[in-house]
């Protein structure tokens, strides 16, 4: 277990700081790298090394050192002290004996215990986030070699490229990657900032006009990020485009109780944001810069869609930034202290993350109790995929656990792909005033005044975070848009389920005065009535001798009631199952479809539809009572003997065109029902035809007309979600490939 | 198992679990998949704790990362038992102590709690630890760090264990993935649940009133409504006695398995009945009035009433064929018919044929009378039962229509029917017209015999003239007889006809009656007694 095979390779880090060489080395045991003890105002270098373990279980034995930060100037060269050498075995003392005494339950072997438990959580960590490993030792293999040319400055470039997932392909050759930004650090030229200004504000305009209405599974989701979008390029993006080199905002994030209002207090050297043990503590942001640079924050586009406040005024200011000049920070840099990332309080993540979102630099502040927590690597992680420049501070660390807890942490950030990120380390003390001892953050603040005081390294920082920030915006745009386009497949799905249920519901109506199921019951019985007695017969009457009486006009309005009742049942019932059947088809679609199905009164047909089905069918009925009269001229032949009524002609037409059907229409004479020989007996086989053709088509029209009026509430209730715009998705496709072009 | 069962009596969780077993079993495909399934699962705990040792209280030492549960675990065992570390996260498998050993294996074997993770403090040789006899101190992997979004053993044990102590810290006692993910979804729970604000030696005094104050009010929004919060230390020991108290109290009462069961039932009920119904309960039987309207419609969607006037006024024309007076009829048959003008064939055979064809019902009405029924009846349900009774009305839909007219073509006699009577009348008639042209003959051969004398009457009674007064007599009197048969058995015809009538739909709407009893009220009676039934063991649950 302790003899892992490792790695090791001899190397002597070197490199030049500005004008003064300095020289460090730092001493390596085998087994256990040494963890760089930063003591203040000491310039350090150290190796950056991946080993590689074939062994993961074992501990503690991974190195992780902090990248070197070099103020400049000519400094004392001080090797490292190598710390005691820990034996390689687990930091956790081994179970006292006592345990053994006791252990009757569990007759397992006592060995390992404690060992084991670690080594499990460790493998689970490490399977997570072993993705990154390898590219990080590719990517630490290209740091090294350019930090022993490079200047400090640009080693902390070197860093940022690396990290920088997106942009950093060819990390190898990240030497010729830093020629290439200098060039860039250069105020962009006019056309290439208007095309990039346009791009955005074309991206801008497409983003805004997304609308997710329909609740399916991640419109939530969608709709946030589509605000976080907006707010980045309205709060950072935009404004940033324009004055790559104005001051540079650091924000300070991390899990509530961290520390980071006590890292902004001692750095900005006066109580400017609040410290406590209530958590959580701090719920607006505070912005603290130097008392110069305070007019270009209060006034600037960086965060325009933020209100300015001298002081905080109770926590319901959300969408507000506390600003705070002092003078003890050093100029160009502002520290942003922004609520935590994990609180109970959910409304400071959203805050949180939008201050991050316009910052150009990240300061993650994490803990000794904290560095595991799933919340702040989930911060990492969103730092990686936006590019953002990260710093971590490791606080409140006790000293003499400070070895073990670093080098872990180190490990976790090597296999998580974040192990070139800078990185401080501050002791658990006691805290006065809510401010550390100065000798705590004095590297930090050497960090920032480097940052200040170095235009052509801040530039280059700002840079990396907005380039990464426009990277991002490849992967996060197209995730929109794509989103979009699955809303805007669910309503047309969701359109379609009500045309199917109700073009159902036609088919039904057409099947049905087809195969004579109309022509049953009432009726059927109005029907044999009207027969039976004789009033069929008695509708023709023979021009001789003509009496003009009228036998049972009851018993023929009883029949054309009946038929027009039975008719009426039939749509009511086709409408009743397709209203069914819409909010069954709704209910099947995942998430929105659901949420639709539930508004009131779309289960059952709309209330006036029986008056407006009564309607339709005395429409119709009038309307083949006047084709009967028009069109249906009698046969010259008949019409000598024969005159007949045309009300009652027409009721023994429908009657044979919904109870009969109409394949005997086309029949020979003497052959079909009764009702169509009788009618081509008079009127003759065309003329017959061509009616029935017409009366059924109108039927039909009149029927969908109703159809399409009980659609329309269907429609509406889509509608009332708000219609997507199918455009919307290709116009932010197009302006992020614009945005491409123009950068 | 003495002990389970009084328990049980005293409070009442075993009729409230098998109330809700009742609601589980019900509600399948009525309620909420994701409730049926946390229901099923609360069952199926219940029943496995109820089942092991009620002398044992679970107690679940959880928290965030670094909160400092190991130690607590260690300083209240008095060992050295779980590991505790600085490096994040340390703890990875659950370790169990246990006060106590008697029967406590089936239970640490439910806890799945590994064999080599389980120690054993046997209570009677450590003085003063005898009121802590019964406890199963279990020390929780984390539920915060990265290492627990894949491995679900904390949130596992969190949910099984009788008593859950949060261990918190100055530093991430408000953690959302301590507050939204666990204490707001168990309010109600405060009875076996302790907060320990543990690393208070890092706070002054002052400090940690203030984050206890903090605390407390914090939980209290949460729907804590009593926080039991202990402050300790396992650096100086402070607290920890305190905590032991409030262990030892628990362990004491023995309560603790019933109170979580309790709790966790409560929420899962107050879940539940979030949307009660207007009326939780309904008539399990169909009233009379709707039984009335439903026969109604589906008489209609047969035609009923429609069948009754058609067999009126069929019956009516038709005798006309066999009891009316013969010489009406011959005399309208000498009438030209158009039918035949028209070449139209058998119309007449067709007509026949018609008024012969049976019975039938509308299927579109007959499901719009089912429809009409179910409405009706589940008005006030919630959505997801009105749906269920208008299944459960139209579960036979399908064959209503069908087995409506093979009921109904038995009781309605076809139109074309022909009662003997009739037969009885048309012989009668044409006797009656036999008797015309006989007298008709009579009178002529009186007259050639005995008015004109063309030769020797056959007969005497042919001769004689004095006769003929008598003989036109009776001719007159049998067309008059005639005439007034056909009159007087068109209106008996009639007559009868209304009262086959009445008897054919009184009929006809008993056998429809029938028809829809079995195979719509029936299913919709079932359906309703299963709403009240899913409805009483909801509330018999909620206690």
């Amino acid at each position: 277990m302790k003899s892992a095979a490792r790695k090791t390779p001899d190397h002597t880090p070197a490199r030049s700081a500005a004008g003064a060489v300095t020289e460090e080395s730092a001493i390596e045991e085998p087994g256990v790298q040494e963890f760089g003890v930063q003591e203040p105002g000491v310039q350090e270098s150290a190796a950056e090394e991946s080993a590689i373990e074939e062994q993961p279980e074992n501990p503690g034995e991974q190195t992780a050192v902090f990248p070197a930060i070099g103020d400049g100037g000519p400094v004392p060269m001080r090797p490292v002290l190598p710390r005691p050498d820990l034996p390689p075995a687990p930091a956790p003392s081994p179970a006292p004996p006592e345990a053994e005494r006791d252990r009757d339950v569990g007759g397992d072997g006592a060995d390992g215990t404690d060992g084991d438990e670690i080594t499990v959580g460790d493998e689970v960590a490490s399977g997570e986030i072993a993705a990154g490993d390898e590219a990080s030792e590719a990517e630490t293999a290209g740091a090294e070699t350019a930090s022993t040319e490079a200047t400090v400055g640009e080693t902390a470039d070197d860093e940022t490229t690396a990290g920088d997932e997106v942009a950093a392909e060819d990390v190898a050759s990240s030497g010729d990657a830093e020629a290439g930004r200098r060039v860039r650090e250069m105020p962009l030229p006019e056309p290439v900032s208007e095309a990039l200004t346009n791009a955005l504000n074309q991206l801008r305009g497409a983003v805004k006009g997304l609308h997710f209405g329909l609740d399916v599974p991640g419109a939530q989701e969608a709709r946030k990020a589509q605000s976080a979008v907006l707010a980045q390029l309205d709060d950072y993006v935009i404004p940033r485009v324009h004055m790559s080199t104005a001051p540079a905002l650091v924000a300070v994030a991390g899990s509530t109780g961290a520390g980071k209002s006590t890292l902004v207090n001692t750095l900005a050297g006066q109580q400017v944001s609040r410290t406590g043990v209530r958590r959580p503590t701090t719920s607006i942001p505070v912005l603290v810069c130097h008392p110069d640079d305070r007019d270009w924050y209060a006034t600037g586009d960086l965060l325009a869609g933020v209100t300015r406040l001298a002081e905080p005024a109770g926590d319901t200011a959300s969408g507000s930034v506390v600003l705070v000049p002092a003078p003890r920070l050093p100029q160009g840099v502002a520290l942003l202290d922004t609520p935590d990332i994990d609180s109970v309080v959910e409304e400071h993540h959203d805050v949180a993350h939008r201050m991050l979102d316009a910052a150009d630099l990240w300061v993650f502040v994490t803990t000794a109790a904290r560095y595991a927590d799933a919340p702040s690597w989930g911060l990492l992680r969103r730092a990686k995929e936006r590019g953002a420049r990260l710093v971590i501070v490791l606080s409140r660390v006790p000293k003499r656990s400070r070895e073990v807890i670093v080098k872990h942490f180190g490990r976790m950030l090597d296999e998580y792909g974040l192990g070139e990120v800078e990185r401080f380390v501050i002791n658990e003390t006691a805290v006065g005033e809510g401010r550390l001892p100065e000798a705590e953050i004095a590297e930090l603040r050497l960090w920032l005044a480097e940052l200040s005081i170095d235009d052509e390294r801040r530039t280059a920082a700002v840079q990396a975070t907005l380039n990464g920030v426009l990277n991002s915006f490849r992967a996060r745009l197209p995730a929109l848009a794509r989103h979009l386009e699955t809303q805007v497949a669910l309503r047309a799905d969701l359109r379609s389920d009500v045309d199917a249920a109700f073009t159902g519901a036609l088919t039904e109506i057409d099947e049905a005065t087809r195969n004579g199921s109309l022509l049953r019951g009432e009726v059927l019985a109005r029907w044999q009535d009207f027969a039976g007695s004789g009033d069929l017969m008695r509708t023709l009457q023979l021009r001789r001798g003509a009496k003009g009486h009228h036998h049972g006009p009851e018993r023929m309005r009883a029949l054309k009631g009946a038929l027009r009742a039975g008719l009426e049942s039939l749509i009511a019932s086709a409408i009743q199952r397709a209203a069914e059947d819409v909010v069954a088809r709704w209910r099947q679609r995942a998430g929105a479809g659901d949420r639709l199905a539930a508004t009131p009164g779309l289960g059952r047909p709309a209330d006036d539809v029986v008056r407006r089905t009564a309607r339709t069918i005395t429409a119709w009925q009038e309307h083949v009572t006047e084709l009967i009269r028009t069109e249906g001229v009698t046969k010259r032949s008949v019409a000598k003997v024969v005159s007949f009524d045309a009300d009652s002609l027409s009721l023994i037409f429908m009657v044979g065109l919904l109870g009969y059907g109409p394949t005997d229409v086309t029949a020979g004479d003497g052959k079909g029902a009764l009702p169509q020989r009788m009618l081509r007996g008079l009127l003759g086989a065309e003329s017959l035809r061509s009616i029935s053709a017409k009366a059924r088509s109108d039927l039909r029209a009149r029927v969908g007309l109703l159809f399409d009026e009980e659609t329309l509430r269907y429609v509406d209730a889509l509608d009332s979600v708000g219609i997507p715009d199918e455009a919307a998705a290709t116009r932010l496709y197009q302006a992020t490939y614009n945005l491409e072009v123009a950068r | 198992m003495s002990v389970v069962s009084t328990a049980h009596l005293q409070y009442g969780l075993g009729p409230r679990l098998a109330a809700l077993a009742r609601v589980v079993e019900l509600g399948h495909g009525r309620l909420d998949p994701a409730l049926l399934t946390d229901g099923g699962q609360l069952l199926l705990r219940a029943g496995d704790r109820l089942k092991l040792s009620a002398e044992h209280t679970v107690v679940a030492l959880a928290g965030g990362t670094g909160s400092g549960k190991s130690s607590l675990f260690n300083a209240v065992s008095g060992l050295e038992l779980s590991p505790i570390g600085v490096r994040r996260p340390t703890t990875a498998r659950t370790h169990a102590c246990v006060w106590g050993l008697d029967g406590a294996g089936p239970l640490l074997d439910w806890l799945q709690i590994q064999w080599r993770h389980r120690f054993a403090r046997a209570s009677a040789l450590d003085k003063g630890e005898s009121r802590l006899h019964g406890l199963i101190l279990l020390d929780l992997p984390d539920h915060d760090s990265i290492r627990a979004l894949t491995d679900p053993e904390a949130d596992r044990l969190i949910q099984v264990a009788d008593l859950v102590v949060w261990v918190l810290d100055p530093q991430k006692y408000a953690d959302a993935s301590v507050h939204r993910r666990y204490v707001a979804e168990l309010t109600g729970h405060d009875a076996v649940t302790v907060f320990v604000l543990n690393q208070a030696d890092r706070l002054t005094p002052e400090e940690r009133a203030e984050c206890v104050a903090d605390l407390e009010d914090l939980l209290r929004r949460e729907g804590v409504t009593v926080p039991r919060v202990v402050a300790t230390s396992t650096t100086t020991g402070m607290g920890i006695d305190d905590l032991k108290a409030v262990l030892a109290e628990s362990v004491a009462a023995r309560r603790a398995a019933y109170q979580r069961l309790e709790a966790d039932l409560d929420r899962l009920m107050a879940r539940l009945t979030k949307e009660m119904p207007d009326v939780p309960r309904v008539d399990p039987t169909v009233d009379d009035v709707r039984r009335g309207g439903l026969t109604d419609a589906l008489c209609d969607a047969v035609g009923v009433s429609a069948l009754g006037e058609a067999m009126e006024n069929v019956y009516g024309v038709r005798s006309a064929d066999w009891v009316g007076w013969p010489f009406a009829r011959w005399a309208a048959k000498l009438r030209p018919d158009p039918a035949s003008s028209l070449r139209l064939g058998g119309v007449k055979d067709d007509i026949r044929e018609l008024v012969g064809s049976s019975v039938s019902a509308q299927p579109a009405e007959v499901d719009n009378a089912v429809h009409a029924l179910a409405d009706g009846l589940a008005a006030g349900m919630p959505q997801v039962w009105r749906q269920g009774v208008l299944e459960a009305a139209r579960s036979r839909s399908a064959d209503l229509p069908g087995a409506l007219t093979n009921e109904l073509a038995e009781a309605a006699p076809p139109l074309n029917r022909v009662p003997a009577w009739w037969w009885l009348l048309k012989i009668w008639q044409y006797l009656l017209v036999v008797m015309f042209a006989a007298g008709l003959g009579w009178a002529g051969a009186v007259l050639a015999y005995g008015v004109f004398e063309v030769g020797r009457p056959p007969a005497a009674v042919l001769g004689d003239v004095g006769v003929l007064p008598w003989v036109g007599l009776m001719l007159l009197s049998v067309v008059g007889l005639g005439l007034l048969t056909g009159l007087a058995s068109r209106n008996f015809v009639v007559l009868e006809a209304g009262k086959e009538r009445e008897r054919l739909e009184l009929d006809m709407r008993r056998r429809v009656g029938g028809v829809a009893h079995d195979m719509v009220i029936t299913p919709v009676e079932g359906e309703l007694n299963r709403y009240n039934e899913f409805y009483g063991a909801l509330g018999a649950a909620r206690r």
